[in-house]
């Protein structure tokens, strides 16, 4: 019996001078959710999600900052030579929010 | 058509009765023989509604202890692996960093960090270990842990007395027992296998419908025409028959009770709680297990996977083929949906006031190599792994037993499976002393050679 995942997880971010927070997830995979953080278009971090509802990224480097919520998508468990999953991968699950220092 | 005995007795549509209650009984999940020992299993006693339950959750391919429960900071690199320990509600208390859920609720959670057996490093063998409490002899099937607890306290309600969710362990490598059937016990304590995922849209316990183009109307009237058959039949027959109809009567009463097909449907529950288990087998499995357990089902059973092949499951080898579990499937699969359900279920029974009533066991077969292959997995390794308990009034906020410095076996306390399956069948209220269980030629047997692990129960 393979697994199966049913819907598809969404939720709202809301941004407050650098603070994002979450509302919950609705069809809720319960697979790792994670912030990904990027800075003038490159991903520079992907803290867990899960516990906390906000986050507030520690870098204050000068850039344009873009962060979105990220769920884990399980298609199957096939992984290349670099060991890498091959159809499974991050999604985005929530709007993406932005500011700039 | 009448006739009494073991021929067929044809109905008006062409369907033989044996055929027709052969259905219905294995719409159940049970054989026909299994609904007549049914009688044997004891009816509803009033006397035995307050016993504990239990739920188990098995997590087939065993994940590696130095990974999740009993990591090794300070080990080299090669042995301590890539994940990092964080505190828990417990001070002095470490777990991996990918169970946050978990390592909030430790103050309930009693950790065994000592386990280990000494036979092959087979999953069955494990398997057989765990659920059973006993090493494989094929001369003498030992039964399931559900399969003893219906067998000395029978069904609470309609439902069986021991469900195993989602399905019953397949291909986990060897062809041998994997130790979830009724064993000497015998058919009529079989656990009842689900065999669907409660995680799809539109989820019917197929095993419940009826048979196709009865209705429940049909099946009724059926079951009237079949009182009135058994009438004739039991003016000239054996007390068998009488039994037999009982199981009948069982069987009908499960194929057709509303109550029984709303304990089996998860969608009765809020999105919002469904969501906090995870829209995923295992989550609505662990949701389906505290159902049950809420509607009368005295032990259910969860299996993580049902097998160790070309899926993501616990059984890091990373061979590059069919075994190619990593360190990402248990950082983004794995061990986030293990916290997920597991929490939810511990909060849910508790919010519900069932927890103290129900003991949650954590299971898994064996560890893996404190040393990492040179893949970057790790293998089979029964000398020294870690299983939990929580709740059924077990002491929480402990640790029992601990490992060497590379984990490669028990420092202190060891611990062996059977004292974790007598550990179980204590926290459910059963005397371990005093109850037995027919043996050969119906002399009675103990049936667990372990004492319960103490320090479980204050």
């Amino acid at each position: 019996m393979d697994q199966k995942f049913e819907g598809t997880p969404k939720s709202e971010l809301r941004l407050e001078g650098r603070k994002v927070s979450r509302s919950d997830v609705t069809n809720d995979w319960g697979l790792r959710l994670q912030w990904q953080v990027k800075r003038d278009g490159k991903v520079i971090a992907t803290p867990a999600a899960r516990i906390e509802a906000d986050y507030t990224h520690p870098d204050k480097t000068p850039g344009k900052y873009e962060i979105v919520l990220q769920m884990w998508k399980y298609v199957n468990y096939r992984k290349n030579k670099q060991r890498e999953f091959i159809d499974s991968k991050f999604i985005e699950i929530s709007n993406t929010v932005t500011y700039t220092i | 058509m009448i006739h009494v005995g073991q021929a067929d007795v044809p109905l008006c549509d062409g369907v033989s009765r044996r055929s027709f209650l052969s259905a219905g009984a294995t719409a159940m999940g049970l054989s026909l023989p299994t609904a007549l020992e049914l009688e044997a299993a004891g009816a509803v006693d009033p006397a035995k509604q307050k016993i504990k339950n239990c739920i188990t959750l098995f997590l087939v391919g065993s994940p590696g202890h130095l990974d999740t429960w009993d990591m090794k900071p300070d080990a080299p690199s090669d042995i301590r692996g890539k994940f990092k320990p964080i505190s828990t509600s417990v001070p002095g208390v470490q777990i991996c960093e990918h169970f946050p859920r978990m390592a909030q609720m430790m103050d309930q959670v009693a950790l065994i960090r000592s386990l280990h057996h000494n036979t092959g490093a087979s999953h069955e063998n494990g398997q057989r270990w765990m659920m059973t409490g006993h090493d494989f002899n094929a001369a003498n099937i030992q039964p399931h842990m559900g399969s003893v607890v219906s067998r000395i306290y029978g069904q609470k309600t309609s439902l069986p007395a021991s469900i195993v969710l989602p399905a019953k362990i397949g291909n986990t490598g060897t062809s041998t027992p994997h130790g979830q059937a009724s064993g000497y016990l015998g058919t009529a304590h079989a656990p009842f296998f689900l065999g669907s995922d409660p995680a799809v849209k539109n989820f019917k316990v197929a095993n419940l419908e009826p048979p196709k183009g009865q209705t429940e109307f049909r099946i009724n009237s059926r079951r009237n025409l079949l009182k009135q058959l058994d009438a004739i039949q039991q003016k000239t027959e054996t007390s068998s028959t009488i039994q037999r109809d009982t199981a009948y009567s069982r069987a009908f009463n499960l194929l057709t009770s509303p109550k029984t097909r709303k304990a089996f449907d998860p969608s009765q529950e809020t999105d919002k709680l469904r969501d906090r288990y995870g829209r995923n087998t295992f989550g609505q499995s662990c949701l389906l297990a505290r159902r049950l357990i809420e509607n009368g089902s005295r032990f259910v059973t969860v299996n993580h996977f049902d097998t160790v092949f070309n899926v993501t499951c616990w059984d890091m080898h990373a061979n590059g083929s069919s075994l190619d579990n990593t360190y990402l499937d248990y950082e983004r699969h794995l061990c986030p949906q293990f916290d997920q359900a597991f929490t939810a279920l511990i909060e849910d029974l508790q919010e519900r006031g069932l927890l103290e009533d129900t003991v949650v066991a954590v299971l898994s077969e064996f560890g893996r190599t404190p040393k990492l292959n040179n893949r970057g997995g790790r293998d089979h390794y029964p000398p020294a792994w870690s299983n939990f308990f929580v709740g059924g009034g077990v002491k929480g906020g402990q640790v029992i037993g601990s490992t060497d410095k590379i984990g490669a076996a028990p420092h202190d306390r060891p611990v062996l499976p059977p004292e974790v399956v007598a550990s179980v069948y204590t926290a459910m209220g059963i005397d371990l002393e005093t109850t037995m269980m027919p043996g050969p030629g119906s002399r009675p047997v103990r049936f667990i050679e372990a004492d319960p692990i103490q320090e479980l129960f204050g």
